[in-house]
């Protein structure tokens, strides 16, 4: 919203505020200045303030509003220009209201023996500065009173309407409507919510509280009109704006909460300058539909609570003063003993915004200004409970645990393209699809964070960046039944070049031992696992495997018979690359942590005495299995240590695995014995 | 002669490589049957004056002779010790490990997480799919209201699903689930449906906190906000707070960072205005308070947000704000 300074000096005769003193005023009041220049109007320097003006104070979309917002700051009294009484016909105005439940009041008058032609150049000024184009006087008088008192009116031709009979209704014939503009609106009678014109017998000839439709126009031979302005239930504006996908400052005012008592005023102004400007005579009783008179709400007020909420020591009188400027109704104090002190106020009535004790409060604070609220004094801090989930430790936790061990964090959208899901996917669950997405690329949220580790590792690789170790968390989503799924995952991805020989060597061209990259990024894995006190965790080959995954080289990850996660070597991609991937579900794993206690410290007092054993076992048994319950047998006083220290493979479909056992505690003659025991050895 | 023995000896030293060689010439020339043992014996056969003459040099020569092997047998055990040492010896290479780093949101969000819990403030999040009636009914801003305008949704199942357009979603969930008093800080990812490109994202990052207590007001939520942003901007930032509507807030501040660049008197940066918009704030509205349960006549709470991805651009000199999400954010 834009204020003409003028203008604002015109309604606060008193007004000695400089534009940039009023602009800084009205910033702190609620209206941030987001523009002030110097402009001329009618031969003069003045100043446009540009403002703006949020969702709750439609009153201030115009500049009668702004100009008491500033006359209230400044305890100065406001001069608006007096109704003048006007003599009205006496036939009545046809106008019928069929959508009762839209409509808070019409008020409606017909001028006739009017002329219409060109604006006076003040005018069409006054509307270029508001980035209006002029079209003719009566439309230019319509939109400057909309600017000047906030109430959009709208203007017919009584010749162009049939039957002179007007009604507002909702839409149930028309399939389209051709604005003032000349663009065609396609229109939807079977609309759910339903759309609110305004037509006669045959013709649509608005859409009310949007904009006018062409065919009764206002042209500039138009020599009798009915003036309408109205209020409505601001939803049905909003949703038909919205549906219809037309925005227009009548509309933008009326999707808002505007008081329809201020329709008399207003109308009054625009009647006056109409017979003013372009002659003519009131041919008709004004039509006044306004079933449920707006009454202000009374509102019981504590003036000692704008200190408790500001903070600062606001006086009591102060406060009423405050109100008292802004025009609010002071009643006595309630005799109700229990709330001594407390009077009841009354907010005027365009004051829609104001309805209980804390609105009232703001009025107070806001006009007292924030920047009299000293802004940097810690506050006392009171001690409360710690409520941080644990899962937000751990996800630190295992940032850190990643970065130490050499990997990058990056972060990839959790919305991915058509198709990416199916490639990443292991889980049960369905798709998650946004409906209304502009980016209609990234249509689908993604199953995995598999998928945008694979982007990232795409840009790099393009980008030729060699080196390549990265991690990400973050949400991942699914759909069951009808239950929205979701839950935080790691993600770790490992690109290897199978090229270049990793320079580990010394001068002597000694190379070190090469780990495999499978078993690389499991000892990492192991690694992070470990170091957060989750030890035996087990590998068996995924039933359900990724689409990019090698089929042979997949794991599913769990601990104590919950699956916690996926580990894979992905399909080839690259002619000298390898990628390696895994994924872990935080939420089981911060489960699974909460049960785990594990004190790893230990006295020693006797040597390790460490022994191997040969186990035979058929291709389809898991030594792990074998080992976890030798653990069990042996006991956590006497085992230092457990695993596999090297693997043959043998005739008819068995393995021999070689178990490295180190013993604590025990002497050597003790712990072969035990040795000789668990593995049924002679 | 005995210095013909004594040169002898230091030119068949100059031969001996091992100290085995070493034992044996010793043998040779000191041994029981060594030549200057021999020329001992000799001297017993020797006229007194001439034993008495010979006598102090023969002496003289065993003793030069045992110097010469000791510091030989010296020389010899040195070299094969550091020859020993020279095997096992192993070179450095080249090899320039990985470090790891994390992201920079993770580290912004890091250091103001550590202040708030030095403040002693929670950190929680909240679902990203939620309900219309978590991230808007609640706070205040019912079906076809005016502030739903402020926001584009990006919507799971219209009207009821949707992915979060703010984390004060979080906040509801928070009022509703915990009895006060409580401080808790969200940094949440919020989703909305706006075109990317350089300077606009579907994703945004914001961060929330919500306080409530017995007793709070915007003088406490002032200084918290301020002591938040000289910690990330510095000593100097100049923070305004201004009346600014919000529905979820009553009464609802705007606070802004006066532009760095012209300091308040506008130019290309700041649009003109001066000022930079950072965010949002108030005292929680009682209509929240209600729906979350909350008994308004023991507890009043205020609650702030505002977005992150800026900040972190700034400080990381990044310009595209599609980096932070992934595509050509690298680590040197």
């Amino acid at each position: 919203m834009k204020a003409l300074y003028s203008q604002i000096k015109k309604l606060v005769p008193d007004l000695k505020a400089s534009p940039r003193e009023a602009s800084e005023v009205l910033t702190m009041a609620g209206f941030m200045t987001d523009s002030l220049e110097k402009v001329q109007y009618r031969d003069k320097e003045d100043y446009l303030i540009g403002l703006e003006v949020r969702q709750n104070r439609a009153d201030c979309l115009s500049i009668i509003g702004i100009a008491q917002e500033l006359a209230a700051y400044y305890n100065l009294k406001m001069k608006l220009s007096e109704i003048k009484p006007l003599a009205f016909g006496e036939k009545e105005i046809k106008i019928k209201v069929e959508a009762a439940n839209f409509v808070k009041r019409i008020f409606a008058v017909e001028i006739s023996n009017l002329k219409n032609g060109e604006s006076p150049v003040w005018l069409k000024e006054f509307l270029n500065l508001y980035d209006f184009n002029s079209v003719n006087l009566l439309v230019d008088l319509s939109n400057f009173i909309m600017i000047y008192t906030g109430y959009p009116s709208h203007l017919l031709d009584k010749e162009k309407i049939q039957d002179g009979q007007i009604s507002w209704a909702m839409n149930k014939d028309f399939e389209k409507i051709i604005t003032l503009d000349g663009s065609e609106i396609k229109l939807n009678k079977n609309n759910k919510n339903g759309e609110l014109i305004i037509r006669d017998g045959k013709n649509i000839l608005a859409l009310a509280g949007i904009v006018g439709g062409q065919t009764a126009e206002i042209s500039s031979g138009t020599q009798s009109i009915i003036a309408e302005m109205a209020v409505y239930d601001r939803t049905i504006i909003r949703q038909n704006s919205r549906s219809l996908k037309i925005v227009t400052e009548a509309s933008g005012r009326l999707e808002k909460d505007l008081d329809p008592n201020g329709i008399d005023y207003a109308m009054n102004l625009l009647v006056s300058l109409i017979l003013e400007n372009n002659g003519g005579n009131l041919t008709a009783k004004p039509y006044n539909y306004y079933p449920e008179r707006r009454i202000s709400p009374t509102i019981e007020f504590n003036p000692k609570s704008p200190s408790v909420y500001a903070g600062i020591d606001i006086p009591e009188e102060k406060a009423v003063e405050i109100l008292k400027n802004l025009r609010f109704e002071i009643k006595k104090p309630t005799s109700n003993p229990s709330r001594k002190g407390n009077i009841t106020v009354t907010p005027p009535t365009d004051r829609m915004d104001v309805s209980m004790t804390e609105d009232v409060i703001e009025e107070v604070i806001r006009m007292i200004g924030y920047n009299n609220i000293p802004p940097d004094q810690l506050p006392k801090l009171a001690i409360v409970k710690n409520i941080t989930p644990k899962i937000i430790y751990l996800s630190d936790q295992i940032k850190n645990i990643l970065v130490n061990l050499g990997f990058d964090e990056i972060l990839s959208l959790p919305l991915v393209k058509k198709g990416d899901n199916e490639k990443v996917n292991y889980s049960p669950l369905d798709v998650v699809t946004t409906q209304n997405s502009v980016n209609e690329e990234y249509p689908d949220l993604r199953q995995s964070i598999a998928s945008g580790l694979l982007s990232q590792l795409e840009e790099y690789r393009k980008k030729n960046i060699e080196h390549i170790n990265i991690f990400e968390i973050g949400k991942v989503f699914g759909k069951k039944e009808n239950k929205y799924l979701e839950h935080e995952s790691l993600g770790v991805l490992v690109y290897k070049r199978l090229d270049i020989p990793p320079l580990e060597k010394g001068a002597r061209g000694i190379f070190k031992n090469k780990i495999s990259g499978i078993n690389n990024l499991k000892k990492n894995l192991e690694t992070l696992l470990r170091s957060l006190g989750l030890n035996d965790i087990c590998y068996s080959l995924s039933k359900v495997k990724p689409e990019i995954a090698n089929p042979y080289s997949c794991w599913d990850i769990s601990f104590n018979e919950k699956e916690v996660g996926i580990l894979y070597k992905l399909k080839p991609r690259e002619k000298n690359g390898a990628v390696y991937f895994f994924e872990l579900n935080l939420a089981i794993l911060t489960e699974l942590l909460e049960k785990v206690r594990r004190n790893p410290v230990v006295e020693i007092t006797k040597k390790l005495v460490i022994l191997d054993a040969n186990v035979e076992l058929s291709k389809d048994k898991s030594i792990t299995e074998f080992i976890k319950e030798i653990k069990q047998k042996i006991g956590g006083d006497n085992l230092w240590s457990i695993g596999v220290s090297d693997v043959f493979p043998l005739a008819d479909d068995k393995i021999r695995y070689t178990v490295k056992v180190s013993y604590q505690e025990l002497s050597d003659q003790e712990a072969k014995k035990l040795h000789q025991k668990m593995f049924g050895l002679r | 002669m005995n210095q013909d023995i004594i040169q002898q000896l230091k030119s068949e030293l100059k031969n001996v490589k091992s100290l085995e060689d070493l034992k044996n010439l010793w043998r040779e020339y000191l041994g029981k049957k060594g030549r200057l043992k021999l020329l001992v014996k000799e001297l017993s056969g020797m006229p007194g004056e001439e034993k008495r003459k010979q006598g102090p040099l023969i002496q003289k020569a065993q003793k030069t002779a045992q110097e010469l092997f000791d510091v030989k047998e010296k020389e010899l055990s040195e070299d094969k010790l550091s020859r020993e040492l020279k095997d096992q010896a192993e070179e450095l290479d080249f090899a320039i490990p990985k470090i790891g780093h994390l992201h920079p949101l993770t580290k912004t969000i890091r250091e103001m997480n550590n202040l708030f819990i030095g403040m002693g403030y929670s950190i929680m999040d909240g679902p990203e799919i939620e309900t219309d009636e978590y991230c808007f009914q609640r706070m205040n801003v019912p079906a076809d209201h005016p502030a739903r305008d402020l926001q584009d949704t990006l919507y799971i199942k219209e009207p009821k699903y949707l992915l979060r357009t703010q984390t004060s979603s979080i906040e509801a969930r928070l009022l509703e689930k915990y009895q006060p008093p409580f401080k808790v800080v969200s940094p949440g990812r919020v989703y909305r449906n706006e075109k990317v490109n350089k300077s606009n994202h579907f994703i945004f990052h914001h961060y929330q906190g919500v306080v409530v207590m017995e007793e709070v007001g915007l003088k406490d939520l002032f200084g918290t906000l301020t002591a938040m942003f000289k910690k990330m901007y510095g000593q100097e930032v100049i923070i305004r707070y201004r009346n600014k509507y919000y529905p979820e807030v009553e009464p609802g501040v705007g606070f802004d960072m006066q532009c760095f660049n012209c300091r308040g008197k506008g130019c290309s940066i700041c649009k003109g205005v001066g000022w930079i918009e950072m965010g949002g704030a108030g005292i929680i509205h009682p209509t929240v308070m209600s729906m979350a349960g909350i008994d308004r006549k023991k507890w009043i709470g205020f609650a702030f947000a505002f977005g992150l991805d800026r900040l972190v651009m700034a400080r990381y000199k990044i310009t595209d704000i599609r980096t932070l999400m992934g595509g050509n954010l690298g680590y040197k």
